[in-house]
């Protein structure tokens, strides 16, 4: 075992330990003069910034559609394979829509590349990042749960659109 | 010397919370004293390298991040660059200065929260807390960028995901020059601390032959009194642009090489990274960051081996490419790894309580250990 050379000796004033213990005091009584960097989080919530990756979400349009037109492009760059999307054909004028569109939460890892290599901007990384699950069939998302109001999302498309 | 006893194996962890995540060490003992120490891993095994190869080339940079979550920005930023290199892709100049911001932004947050805990493992809990402030400023800034606070999936192979925000620069000064202050805060409350010295100094000594035989990289290998970082040594990106000096272990406390000096090589290490992101802010050039990115990845047949100086250590990265869009392997030398492998020589003949101190000292992240 190894020669340990410690300093064991204190002197007086170490010994007293009040100037150590005043001095901790100190740094507490100046923290409490700082401002704050916590958040108490249920009551006030976080607001993230446009740059933030949520959950990805489906862009409705005002009409009440979908913006998708079910080209596939997401689930193909998706490297987990949480996306699953089967088309359709529609009357409207984009002649394509997704009858199915299934995001797995419990395998997305929000990485965004579906968001990137959409050509409609029609998925888009929402601000929402509280994702509760009661069982595992609840995590599978279709359309009634991705779809929401481009009002929503606007600053997101905004941001896209300049930093992108 | 005490009578000899019989020997006792205790396991540690894989639960507890000074393993840094999930390890288990089988420590041998002789009463207090610790004989032999053997790590177990494997608890957060997810077959990175395989699944690797069943990905194209850009997808696997989200993975890279999981790595040493870290430091997940250096971890994609030595992807990108082994890429790169395979492909003989030259990224546009703003590209490179911004990966080194971000590199050394994520080197000060790493290095924080490797004190900061090894301050917890002590039993000092202030600096934890302090250390977890400042590098929640960090990660503001990431999230600003790019959108994630731990998982960035930031550099993209030619190119990095999001340009810089306006505010960025001016945010990054403000931050640095409130960091330099909170640095000397930190000084006083941890490192010249008489009981975190008594608990550090002359504990754990890694001699430099022993370190260099085992493979120790990163600010282990400093400590132990070598100047070698590859930031200097095979100089990347735009490094060779900086002024910055490479902090080695002096022994200041104890013997060179020993915890304090690990962990004192990291809190100089920061001051460096802060040299280093301000002459990058008066340097940073204007440019597209996208203009370089590959639209289809497809490298010819052949292999590379691309390393950088992550905040842990050397990461190195081995691609062999059979001319298709997914690599055929993947290789990953993750520097937590090689450093851990030291730890059975470093707790010889120490007390138990000495062995959390060691395993802190050295910084590991178990989710590069294990891959």
């Amino acid at each position: 075992m190894p020669e340990k050379k410690r300093e064991k000796d204190l002197t007086i004033a170490e010994k007293l330990y009040i100037p150590e213990i005043v001095k901790g005091l100190g740094l507490t009584l100046k923290s409490m003069f700082r401002p704050k960097f916590t958040m108490e989080y249920p009551e006030v919530k976080f607001i993230p910034p446009a740059s933030y990756r949520g959950r990805p979400v489906l862009v409705q349009e005002e009409s009440g559609t979908e913006r998708c037109v079910a080209c596939g492009l997401c689930s193909r760059v998706c490297p987990s394979l949480a996306i699953e999307v089967q088309a359709s054909e529609t009357s409207l004028e984009k002649e394509r829509y997704p009858v199915k569109f299934e995001i797995n939460m419990l395998r997305c890892i929000f990485c965004g590349f579906c968001e990137e290599v959409c050509p409609e901007e029609a998925i888009v990384m929402s601000k929402d990042y509280e994702l509760v699950f009661r069982d595992r069939s609840e995590a599978i998302y279709g359309k009634d749960k991705l779809m929401v109001p481009i009002r929503q999302v606007e600053d997101r498309i905004e941001f896209l659109r300049n930093f992108k | 010397m005490a009578l000899k006893t019989e020997e006792m194996v205790l396991n540690m962890g894989p639960q507890h919370p000074s393993t840094h995540g999930v390890l288990r060490l089988e420590v041998e003992l002789d009463g207090e004293l610790v004989l032999d120490v053997k790590p177990h891993i494997g608890y957060l095994h997810r077959c990175f390298e395989k699944h690797a190869e069943a990905m194209n080339y850009n997808q696997i940079v989200p993975y890279t991040d999981r790595m040493d979550y870290l430091a997940a920005m250096y971890n994609s930023f030595g992807y990108a660059l082994a890429v790169e290199r395979l492909l003989g892709i030259q990224v546009p100049e703003r590209v490179e200065y911004i990966r080194v911001i971000m590199g050394e932004l994520q080197r000060i947050a790493s290095h924080l929260v490797a004190v900061g805990t090894y301050g917890v493992d002590i039993g000092a809990f202030t600096p934890f807390l302090f250390g977890f402030r400042d590098r929640e400023s960090i990660l503001t800034l990431f999230e600003m960028t790019c959108g994630a606070r731990m998982l960035y999936n930031y550099n993209w192979v030619g190119g990095v995901s999001h340009d810089l925000h306006p505010d960025f620069v001016p945010m990054t000064r403000e931050f640095l020059k409130y960091f330099k202050g909170s640095l000397v805060e930190f000084n006083n409350l941890l490192s010249y601390n008489k009981i975190f010295i008594e608990r550090t100094a002359n504990v754990g000594v890694l001699p430099l032959d022993t370190a260099v035989n085992y493979g120790v990289t990163g600010p282990n290998l400093r400590a132990s009194g070598l100047k070698w970082d590859l930031r200097k040594n095979d100089p990347y990106s735009v490094y060779d642009r900086f002024d910055f000096e490479i902090p080695v272990g002096s022994g200041e406390k104890g013997t060179t090489g020993d915890c304090w000096d690990r962990y004192y090589v990291r809190i100089r290490e920061m001051e460096e990274s802060v040299k280093i992101i301000e002459q990058a802010l008066d340097q940073l050039p204007d440019g597209d960051v996208h203009s370089a990115i590959p639209k289809r990845i497809k490298p010819v047949v052949g292999s590379i081996y691309s390393r950088v100086e992550n905040p842990k250590g050397e990461l190195g990265y081995f691609i062999i490419s059979d001319g298709t869009v997914n690599p055929y392997r993947m290789k990953v030398r993750g520097p937590s790894f090689v450093n851990l492998t030291v730890m059975g020589e470093l707790c010889k003949g120490h007390l138990v309580a000495d062995v959390i101190a060691i395993l802190g000292s050295i910084d590991i992240v178990l989710g590069e250990v294990d891959r």
